[in-house]
């Protein structure tokens, strides 16, 4: 079998394609109170959210960056773009959109998945929701889904009420820049009782260069509800980096389900530090699907405070990291009540000097009686260059428990690959099948159409792999 | 076979630069346990027993630090704590990216007889080399409730079911470095025949 080159390996990121500059309004370069201001004057928003960004603002300063983790030392505050517009009004039809953002859509495959099998899809390019439509039976139900903005505006209470209680602007320095600059995101409020079938889906895509992008989610399932959300993520590449800064929170209340599912595929330059919360209530439902294939460096904990007495928590994880990439991924779980359990299952493959961290925390309060986590991590190495680190934390500060964490690294197995390539399959083509069955575990609870894509993905970027 | 006894006072910083085995026995310290192993064909077994009482506050570090290749390491700490005891354990597993071919273990087991007891762990791992296979694992939690109802229906006394529990907990221990070929009264009997009967 030839050889490959090794520069070869970098497999063809087909979202990577950049479109020319079509945007309404920018800030200037840089972050300081008038760009935060300007940021809330351009959206008319109300004086205690003005308040809010402003005194978020005086947090980002003070905090520090966090001193373990990945290298963040590269992001330069004042080289990054906080907010662009990238259309005037947002749309209700694809056909309405620019042509370059509406071919933009089309080429990732978003206007084909709604016809498909979504309930309601909200697409934010650079700062804003440029589209957005939801099923007519949800909006009977009152199932509310718009973006962040509108949210503001159309349902201050609502808003008020649960914005930054779960994750306040002090918790770390970017859920602080994130509190002060956020642009877009998604809000969700399913009432009482209301089954949301098909998933919801917000996609979102950065164009421009040197950018950050700054979405807040709002997600509130009310007693005995059940929605499925769905985020999607690419980006050109450019020479330059990115930043991505999400903050997420979502309150599943009690007897609720909420799935956030996340298929991460920024391009090799985005940063990637979000902060995703939630708190489940008595027998709420939790469950965080995070996979995270692209980006340069990635530093995300999705974590559930289980408040209430039965509550359930899991997180599914997927990482990747390639040339030049790496994932600090993991999962955060808090025990705050009798009878409650977590489950954390992490995978990750490292490849070609790619380094992939396994980072969580699991906390049992006094009193959280009956309370049960399982955690297990397991990495893969394919190359002598790669490298993978676990670093999972358990406090238990209550007897009547049990916790459970295991790990393990290691490589394909070689008589895998023997018996596989023995029955004429090429070698590559026998990693890609052995990689997909090790990530098999959480692709099998993505919705199908995901899990072909991220199947796909797996597969060409095992290809060309030296043998 | 080379055996060395970790306690209190004693150091903690060892190498090991020859094949064959080793045995370090880790009892109640609180401190730095680093083993670089620099030899290939080098086994390093690392056993621990602790027991937490009344404010016993204890804190192990350890690092399994295989510089050179072809080695194995194999970690074991057993923990039972009473009381208001507490219990802080950082591990970590570093393959050096030239150690190819090593195989490193680590595994905590805490039995938390109080609601008052804290423990914290954290086993980590750092692999910089990938020809290896190493994995750890925590467990923390209570006796098995089942084990004690068994043992309990055949006539014995809740206290003499628990300690009797006890004692094959740590007892594991013990057996595993008989296995492997230790005279075992290198440990004092006290460390030996813990008392376990709170």
């Amino acid at each position: 079998m030839p050889k490959k080159n090794k520069d070869d390996l970098d497999f063809d990121y087909k979202y990577g394609f950049s479109m020319p500059d079509t945007s309404v309004f920018q800030t200037k370069r840089g972050i300081s109170p008038e760009v935060v201001f300007q940021i809330s004057k351009i959206k008319n928003e109300p004086d205690w959210m003005t308040k809010k960004r402003l005194k978020a603002y005086e947090v980002f300063l003070e905090k520090n960056m966090p001193p373990w983790g990945a290298d963040l030392s590269k992001i330069d505050f004042d080289d990054i773009v906080y907010f662009i517009r990238a259309t005037d009004k947002q749309k209700t039809s694809w056909e309405d959109l620019p042509a370059e953002i509406k071919d933009t859509y089309d080429r990732i495959g978003v206007p084909e998945a709604e016809k498909k099998f979504l309930a309601g899809v909200s697409a934010q390019y650079e700062s804003e929701v440029v589209y957005e439509s939801v099923n007519k039976e949800l909006t009977k139900q009152g199932v509310l889904f718009c973006d962040m903005d509108t949210a503001v505006a159309k349902y201050p209470e609502i808003v008020k009420e649960y914005f930054g209680t779960l994750i306040p602007a002090r918790d770390n320095k970017f859920a602080a820049l994130n509190t002060a600059v956020w642009s877009g995101g998604s809000f969700v409020y399913v009432p009482k009782g209301v089954h949301v079938k098909l998933p919801l889906q917000a996609y979102f895509r950065i164009n421009a260069e040197r950018f950050g992008q700054f979405e807040r989610t709002l997600i509130i399932a009310d007693e005995g509800s059940s929605v499925h959300y769905i985020e999607g993520c690419t980006a050109p590449i450019y020479t330059t980096d990115s930043l991505h800064s999400a903050v997420v929170e979502i309150f599943a209340k009690k007897n609720a389900r909420v799935r956030y599912t996340t298929v991460q595929n920024w391009s090799n330059n985005v940063y990637n530090l979000v902060t995703k919360r939630a708190s489940a209530d008595e027998n709420a439902i939790m469950e965080w699907i995070d996979c995270n294939i692209g980006s340069k460096v990635t530093m995300k904990y999705p974590s559930v405070y289980l408040k209430g007495e039965g509550a359930r928590g899991e997180v599914l994880s997927i990482a990747y990291a390639g040339k030049g990439q790496h994932q600090d991924a993991g999962a955060k779980m808090f025990h705050f009540a009798p009878n409650t359990s977590s489950r954390i299952v992490s995978k990750s493959i490292s490849k070609n000097g790619g380094r992939t961290s396994y980072r969580g925390l699991v906390q049992i309060q006094p009193h959280a009686t009956n309370s049960s986590v399982y955690v297990s991590c397991d990495a893969l190495l394919m190359d002598e260059e790669s490298r993978s680190d676990t670093y999972p934390t358990m406090r238990i500060m209550e007897n009547d428990v049990q916790v459970q964490h295991e790990a393990t690294v290691e490589k394909l197995g070689e008589e895998k690959l023997f018996y596989l390539t023995s029955r004429g399959i090429t070698k590559n083509d026998a990693e890609g099948i052995l990689v997909n069955g090790f990530i098999e575990p959480v692709t099998r609870e993505i919705p199908l159409e995901y899990s072909i894509e991220l199947n796909r993905l797996m597969q060409l970027e095992m290809s060309g792999s030296v043998g | 076979m080379k055996f060395t006894y970790i306690t209190e006072g004693k150091k903690g910083k060892h190498s090991v630069t020859q094949p064959g085995e080793s045995i370090f026995f880790i009892h109640n310290y609180s401190g730095a346990v680093e083993i670089s192993i620099k030899s290939p064909n080098a086994k390093v077994y690392i056993y621990g027993v602790y027991i937490g009482k009344k404010n016993d506050n204890f804190t192990l570090n350890t690092i399994q630090h295989h510089k050179v290749g072809e080695s194995v390491s194999d970690l074991l700490i057993k923990g039972i704590f009473f009381d208001e005891s507490k219990f802080h354990y950082e591990g970590l597993i570093r393959i050096d990216k030239k150690a190819q071919k090593s195989n490193a273990y680590q595994k905590n087991q805490n039995l938390v007889m109080s609601k008052d007891v804290f423990v914290d762990s954290r086993p980590y791992l750092e692999i910089l080399a990938n020809d290896v296979r190493c994995t750890h694992g925590s467990t923390t939690g209570q006796l098995d409730k089942e084990q004690l109802y068994f043992a309990k229906t055949r006539g014995l006394s809740e206290k003499v079911a628990q300690k009797m529990l006890l004692e094959g907990f740590v007892g594991d221990i013990f057996n595993k470095m008989e296995e492997t070929g230790l005279d075992l009264s290198v440990i004092p009997n006290e460390v030996r025949n813990l008392s376990l009967l709170n």
